[in-house]
């Protein structure tokens, strides 16, 4: 397989920039370079994100009066660098969410997909679950849960992980009961297929769009869930820098030093932004019912 | 028809903003509220705030004095009648908010249920600063006695404590289970619902949200000021901020220094600022098994430049103590002790000495309680990195000094009444709060020496056996004084309020004299 896809690669990847439209193409564009300044950081960053500057502490951007040459984007609370801290903030929010998000998806999706398959007691087991998942509101049970095994990294990856896997799970059952009655899967059945088979060769491909989407709305719901815990203190402790307690602080200086909360709010925009957009056409070329014939 | 409309919103516009100035009631947002209002088991920052508009104790002060000047309160008289004695004469025809008039039964019962507390949460207060009282009796109708176990220097100073201010016996039973009983239920129902002799009588109390004064029209003094205080709980600066710009509160607290110049720059808006009688502290835990060595504890307190956090996290404006001693404490204040100092050298020196291993110190904190705590975390994390102490910072909202496993933590120490007794010696006594926790000891001569600056009868044996303490605790820290911090309350143009320089930390003050509204813009 990975023999036959590789020389086709560049190929589809030109054929996709071809089909894809300004926006498109610009988000993708955006997402890659997002992507390059989360890897790079540690090169691309003028300064150590945590070196602070005691007396020279709330400096504003490059032009500004006041500002202090090389710290393009000002300095913080704390005389660091903030274009320095975005940028390891990008690198460690995109890791969070994008865990928390995959997290999310495996496990609500495979949840999902047994309940509808199997029907029966474990369906009403797992949609129990679900309901009562969704009856509690998911900050108190983060709250909780970080309480409980206090707030170390790993704590935090699981809890964003738990937030949103039952809209997976929900999602997914109900395409696969929808499924379940056409006649492609019957006919299937009827050939001697098993429920593994159908699940993977029938199913499977059909439900990767609704998911598409629901991964992209909750890759930026984590982002402000982390943002949420992170201002409650019960984020990634300081001094470490992530795009949602960059905002939480830098909400504190807004009337005097606003450019502390604008510029992870921007970067925070600018990746649900991405994301969002990149979703969407994903979910239009993965949509077999979307599919051109 | 239109144009006509528009006047008419104009003119309701207009009477909704002066409506409240002509009305004399104003809306107050604070960073923190507590889930109860008893005066007598708290002694939190967050509660000092609320009090003193609902109660009276027996001996008021000129608040407006930072020198003691005793004022009448519910006793019009009093006099030392022997080293362990007080006698007071009571005020006559003084009500409660329940139209109740106090009886010397009141007062007996109010000093009584702390002097011989029997419920838990006032045995603490009864132990950490009403220990040397043995019990108030009543001679008759209009004079009480209070008498000590050992002879007392404070007297004026202790009655005047909120612990001891003055409640209706009756209410009080009638609260929870048999209505003329004493049940502890009493107590905590008390908390909800407390009523006292102040201008201001509790209107409404959401626990945790919002409180609301009214003027009592039976009060024995000069009227409050105010007909009504809503006082709500908004936890984060920008949201009490814009709370004032927009007119919807009028006075907004805590705020910190870095918003200052941006109030200035506001012509509808003005900060009252003042150093608060507290320190925000660093405790470590001497029992910690990796902190035991003095030299590593010494070394975490010599490595802090509190001097250049001053200037960079306070404008400057905070005081840096060198003991722990307030100017407050009068005669007793003690500036010319050096217990706390800045010396990186010798921190490294002590570190290599103790065969300091680069094991981590963890530096446990509040997320927003403190004001710049989580920024002087963070630099205290640098600069004990400068001197090669491996800290890592724990953030978190629960209060974790009383865990065996807690090495260092933020606090706050702040003044319950004007004398060191009443700061350090609050919380340091042998057998006090910070003993009690499990994270610092004392020994005989610790107790000795405690004993001298708490009872002696003269001055200087005081400031001696104060000395020694100090001495002490330089040579064996648990805790370094960080600051007194520099503290601010924001408010709209036309509130005329500022915090009382007699009062202990925080008190949201609105009696006569206290606070006065202009016409509101």
């Amino acid at each position: 397989m990975t023999a036959l896809a590789a020389p086709r690669a560049p190929g589809a990847l030109a054929r996709l920039w071809a089909e894809a439209d300004a926006v498109q193409r610009a988000a993708l564009v955006l997402a890659l370079i997002l992507l390059a300044l989360a890897l790079l950081a540690p090169l691309v960053a003028p300064f150590d994100p945590n070196a602070q500057s005691l007396l020279a502490r709330m400096r504003p951007p490059a032009g500004f009066e006041r500002a202090r040459p090389g710290h393009w984007l000002g300095t913080d609370e704390l005389g660091r660098d903030i274009l320095s801290r975005c940028l390891f903030a990008l690198r460690l929010t995109l890791g969070l969410a994008l865990a928390g998000a995959v997290i999310g998806l495996v496990l609500g999706g495979t949840l999902g997909l047994i309940a509808g398959l199997l029907g029966g007691r474990v369906e009403a087991a797992v949609m129990g679950a679900v309901d009562a998942q969704i009856a509690v509101p998911f900050t108190l049970i983060a709250l909780f849960v970080l309480v409980l095994f206090g707030n170390t990294l790993p704590v935090l990856v699981i809890v964003l992980g738990l937030y949103g896997w039952e809209q997976y799970a929900r999602i997914v059952r109900a395409e696969t009961r929808k499924l379940m009655a056409m006649p492609f899967i019957e006919a299937a059945r009827a050939a001697g297929a098993g429920p593994v088979r159908i699940a993977r060769v029938h199913l499977m491909p059909n439900l990767v769009s609704p998911l598409v989407v629901q991964f992209t709305l909750s890759l930026s719901g984590i982002v402000l869930l982390e943002s949420t815990l992170s201002f409650l203190g019960l984020g990634v402790q300081p001094p470490t820098a992530t795009l949602g307690a960059m905002v939480g602080v830098g909400r504190d200086y807004m009337p005097n030093a606003p450019w502390i909360v604008i510029a992870p709010a921007v970067t925070i925009l600018l990746v649900t932004f991405a994301v969002q957009i990149l979703g969407d056409w994903l979910r239009d070329r993965a949509d077999p019912r979307l599919r051109p014939r | 028809m239109r144009r006509m409309l528009q006047g008419t919103a104009l003119a309701l516009g207009l009477a909704a903003l002066t409506g409240p100035a002509a009305a004399q009631e104003i809306t107050v947002v604070v960073a923190n509220m507590s889930g109860y209002l008893d005066p007598a088991r708290d002694h939190s920052n967050v509660g000092s705030q609320f009090y003193f508009n609902l109660f009276d104790p027996l001996i008021h002060r000129d608040y407006a004095k930072l020198e003691p000047e005793w004022l009448p309160g519910l006793a019009v008289s009093w006099q030392q009648t022997s080293p362990t004695t007080m006698e007071l004469t009571l005020r006559e025809g003084v009500q409660f908010h329940t139209g109740a008039t106090m009886t010397a039964d009141d007062v007996i019962f109010s000093l009584n249920r702390m002097f011989q507390a029997d419920f838990p949460p006032y045995q603490v207060r009864q132990r950490d600063r009403l220990a040397n009282f043995d019990r108030a009796e009543k001679i008759d109708d209009r004079t009480i006695r209070v008498h000590t176990k050992r002879p007392e220097t404070l007297f004026e100073t202790l009655l005047n404590l909120q612990q001891l201010f003055i409640v209706p016996e009756a209410y009080v039973k009638s609260l929870a289970g048999d209505p003329n009983a004493l049940e502890h239920d009493d107590y905590e129902a008390f908390g909800q619902k407390p009523v006292g002799t102040g201008p201001y009588r509790l209107a409404e109390f959401v626990p945790g949200q919002m409180v609301v004064y009214e003027r009592f029209e039976g009060f024995w003094g000069v009227p409050a000021p105010l007909a009504k205080a809503t006082v709500r709980h908004v936890p984060e600066v920008a949201s009490r901020l814009t709370a004032l710009r927009t007119g919807e509160a009028h006075i907004a607290t805590n705020i910190p220094p870095d918003q200052l110049a941006a109030i200035e720059a506001d012509p509808g808006l003005k900060a009252e600022s003042a150093q608060t009688a507290l320190f925000h502290m660093m405790i470590m835990n001497v029992n910690h098994p990796k902190m035991q060595d003095a030299r590593i504890r010494r070394a975490l307190t010599l490595a802090i430049d509190r001097d250049l956090l001053n200037e960079a996290l306070w404008l400057g404006k905070a005081e840096i103590p060198a003991s722990h001693t307030l100017r407050e404490f009068g005669p007793l204040y003690m500036p010319e002790l050096k217990t706390f100092r800045y010396d990186p050298e010798e921190a490294k020196r002590l570190l290599a000495e103790a065969g300091y291993d680069g094991f981590e110190i963890v530096y446990d904190h509040f997320p927003n309680y403190y004001t710049n705590e989580v920024l002087a975390a963070q630099a205290i994390m640098e600069m004990w990195a400068a001197v090669g102490i491996n800290g890592r910072l724990n953030q978190q909202p629960a209060w974790t000094g009383g865990k065996p496993e807690m090495m260092v933590r933020t606090w706050s120490n702040p003044m319950y009444f004007a004398d060191p007794a009443g700061q350090f010696g609050v919380m340091w006594a042998p057998g006090g709060p910070a003993q009690s926790e499990g994270r610092f000891n004392t020994d005989e001569a610790y107790a000795a020496a405690w004993e001298r600056f708490r009872f002696s009868a003269d001055l200087a044996d005081r400031k001696a056996a104060y000395a020694e303490l100090m001495a002490r605790i330089e040579a064996d820290p648990p805790f370094l004084p960080l600051w007194r911090p520099y503290e601010s309350w924001a408010m709209r143009q036309g509130v005329n309020w500022k915090p009382q320089p007699g009062h202990i930390p925080y008190v949201l003050d609105f009696r006569a004299g206290a606070i006065t509204l202009d016409a509101m813009n």
